[in-house]
């Protein structure tokens, strides 16, 4: 009898510690998922219920030619984004680990310094530099490519470019796992492995790498959700264009609710965002983990 | 408890103890720089001459950013009493459904008459039943600013220094080879990279054709508009090509080339005249300027324009007080009349008493181009045109890199289309 009593005022005690997060999971997230499903399948507007349309909103889309556009656009972005900016960091870490005491930790700042900036001095700073009439870069690109080349403006370079101040701006956070997952690796197995006669090559590929596989697929994971929500940078810095070339999904979301006041259109584009980001990140974290496995 | 309430609620309205006749306004606008302090300025002369209504105002950010603020707020109760409104969204705002009508009453009460007003401006205001939304308050247009240093010698300067002989393309485009010849860099300045200053004269060359971007009941470039809106685009690509105007120039920049000289001429809104005669008076401006109004290039004398007006949103889902409604009247009125302050800032008072008063005939250069207030060629009218609207997002999406060769007129035509049409439905 006292047990269960005990059990009980167990349960109740549970439920008190977890009640507030849930409470506030609830609210702020549980609540506005159901309303954008809901709000997906009616033409609400960006305030108020609207009514129920059925699939409308979904047929619109699988009819929209911009959708198609600005989902490859994604996609390519992540091409441009996700791999790079993994490699770049690892190398970065590695030769930061490198180095000792302050001038690790001056390094360190320096590289992660971009990171703290807010986006929109970010896009500020880099938009400056390669403005066409007065940017400090152009006579750069006059050295290389003979004439100035307006980045933001030109189909070609407009989502390369993207890229490049993405990977400045966040790459610092990457350096830092990567940092502390090296930091994890015991010294003793370099130090056993050099006496056995490893080369720098070998003990990178048969002691760091394996070890260091759970960060990278990590920092992997999270660049990959990380870069499919890319909205800031194409807002700031190129609109979407020239002609739709640097249009991503997150850019249609806004568009239609902020500037059209399509709200339940919005909310299905922002669904299907989302079971995208879903389903590409768990079927990239489960092969990851295949790989690291054998 | 309530006493508490009730002093929160003044304290944040940010008066002391209001006495109880008095009316409290909240005013949203979204003008910054110059113009923010010309209509700060009038709103405390207002106050001070008004002991009985009480303005606060805010100022939002310009743009998208003010009108998606304007309907969430509005429709749930919380948006201002009266706000600045730019007419040529007027469509949008009543799509939304966030304006209330101006009533005969309303005009009475501002001591206002819809014959005080330029028609176009107050067809502008007005909605497809006819009622009136929003009260003009100025028209802002597109005009030719001209350097003088750069066309001496030329045949487009008359004996008193002023612009002459422009009335065709073949003749303005003579003009840009002449100012090229002269010495100026970029001979025609404006913002070729950027949404306003490529819709602006893209919009202004297809009125003048008498082309339509959006017929009055939604049909996207009706009839043979296409074929005139790839005529603009060809014959903007063409200035690209020839060097006259310059490549991907953002709005800041097209002012540049044009304050240091080296362009000959400017094609801009009147706002930027301010900008000119603060220059000239500081002596930072190196040559002698002046305006004109866009010329006559393809046919039909007209030009882009838009006004800025003032409107009464809804209160959610209840009515304004019919005291409170009055004062807001008073206040517009009060504005209308004072609209001198305002036309300071480059732009036409829409009122006609003012300006057509003698003060305003003698604003200079303001009376240059005050004829175009009866010619000018307004937005669609469709929620897809306007401030901050797709028609903006297509300009620079589509039409600034047509111009600098990266689409032909036709598909770039092609591609508006589909794009006005995506928006609009």
């Amino acid at each position: 009898m006292a047990m269960i009593r005990n059990q009980r005022r167990h349960r109740l005690v549970a439920l008190t510690l977890i009640l507030p997060f849930v409470a506030v999971f609830a609210l702020v997230f549980a609540y506005p998922l159901v309303e954008v499903v809901r709000l997906s399948f009616t033409n609400a507007t960006l305030i108020g219920g609207g009514e129920w349309i059925g699939l409308q909103n979904y047929r619109e889309l699988l009819a929209d030619k911009l959708f198609y556009t600005s989902l490859k656009n994604n996609g390519y972005f992540m091409l441009l984004t996700v791999i790079p900016t993994t490699v770049i960091a690892l190398c970065i870490a590695l030769m930061v680990q490198r180095l000792s005491g302050r001038m690790q930790a001056l390094a360190l700042a320096l590289f992660f310094l971009p990171y703290i900036l807010p986006v929109s001095v970010v896009t500020q700073i880099w938009a400056w530099m390669l403005d066409f009439q007065f940017g400090i870069l152009q006579p750069l690109f006059e050295r290389i490519v003979g004439k100035p080349i307006p980045v933001f403006k030109n189909p070609y370079w407009v989502m390369p470019s993207v890229a490049v101040v993405t990977i400045w701006w966040t790459n610092g956070f990457n350096v830092l796992l990567f940092l502390a997952g090296l930091r994890n690796i015991p010294s003793d197995l370099y130090e056993a492995s050099a006496l056995d006669g490893a080369t720098r090559w070998q003990q990178f590929t048969r002691v760091t790498w394996p070890l260091l596989w759970p960060v990278v697929a990590l920092v992997l994971t999270l660049q990959l959700i990380l870069q499919l929500k890319i909205f800031d940078q194409i807002y700031l810095l190129s609109e979407g264009g020239p002609f739709n070339s640097s249009s991503v999904l997150l850019l249609m979301v806004y568009r239609e609710a902020f500037q059209q006041n399509n709200g339940g259109y919005a909310s299905a584009i922002s669904l299907v965002v989302f079971l995208l980001i879903v389903a590409v990140s768990v079927l990239q974290y489960q092969l990851l983990r295949i790989r690291g496995r054998r | 408890m309530k006493k508490l309430v009730v002093f929160a609620t003044a304290a944040l309205l940010g008066s002391a103890f209001p006495a109880l006749s008095e009316q409290n306004i909240t005013w949203w606008d979204f003008f910054a720089g110059g113009d923010g302090v010309r209509m700060k300025a009038l709103i405390q002369q207002f106050n001070e001459e008004h002991p009985d209504i009480r303005v606060t105002s805010t100022t939002l950010e310009w743009g998208t950013p003010f009108y998606t603020k304007v309907r969430t707020s509005a429709a749930v109760g919380q948006g201002p009493d009266v706000m600045t409104y730019h007419l040529s969204r007027l469509p949008m705002g009543l799509k939304e459904g966030v304006l209330t009508p101006i009533t005969a009453e309303d005009l009475e009460a501002a001591g206002l008459s819809k014959d005080d007003f330029f028609a176009p401006a107050l067809e502008a205001a007005s909605g497809p039943d006819g009622a009136l939304y929003a009260v003009p308050f100025d028209i802002h247009s597109t005009v030719l600013f001209y350097n003088k240093a750069l066309l001496e010698g030329t045949e487009f300067l008359d004996a008193d220094g002023n612009l002459t002989g422009i009335d065709s393309l073949e003749s303005f485009e003579a003009a840009l080879a002449a100012a090229k010849e002269n010495g100026a860099t970029a001979p025609l300045s404006y913002a070729t990279g950027d949404d306003g200053g490529t819709y602006r004269v893209f919009y202004t060359l297809l009125a003048q054709q008498d082309g339509q971007l959006i017929s009055d009941d939604g049909e996207v470039l009706p009839g043979d508009s296409g074929e005139k809106a790839a005529r603009a685009i060809e014959i903007m690509t063409k200035w690209q090509e020839e060097g006259w105007q310059p490549e991907q120039a953002m709005y800041e920049a097209s002012v540049a080339l044009f304050t240091s000289g080296k362009s000959a001429f400017f094609f801009n809104g009147a706002w930027e005249v301010p900008t000119m005669v603060d220059m000239q008076e500081g002596g930072n401006l190196g040559f002698d300027w002046g305006v004109a109004t866009i010329p006559n290039l393809m046919g039909t004398d007209t030009n882009w324009a838009d006004s800025h007006g003032f409107a009464v949103p809804i209160q959610g889902k209840n009515e304004m007080d019919p005291e409170k409604r009055k004062a807001v009247m008073t206040l517009i009125g009060w504005m209308e009349k004072n609209s001198l302050a305002w036309a300071e800032a480059g732009h036409i008072p829409a009122y006609k008493p003012v300006a057509e008063s003698d003060e305003f005939k003698s604003m200079e250069p303001n009376a240059t181009y005050a004829g175009i207030a009866e010619r000018a060629t307004y937005d669609p009218r469709s929620p897809a045109a306007g401030v901050a609207s797709p028609v903006y997002d297509a300009a620079i999406n589509i039409l600034s890199p047509a111009i600098h060769g990266y689409l032909s007129p036709e598909d770039a035509v092609e591609e508006l289309r589909s794009e006005l049409e995506g928006a609009l439905n």
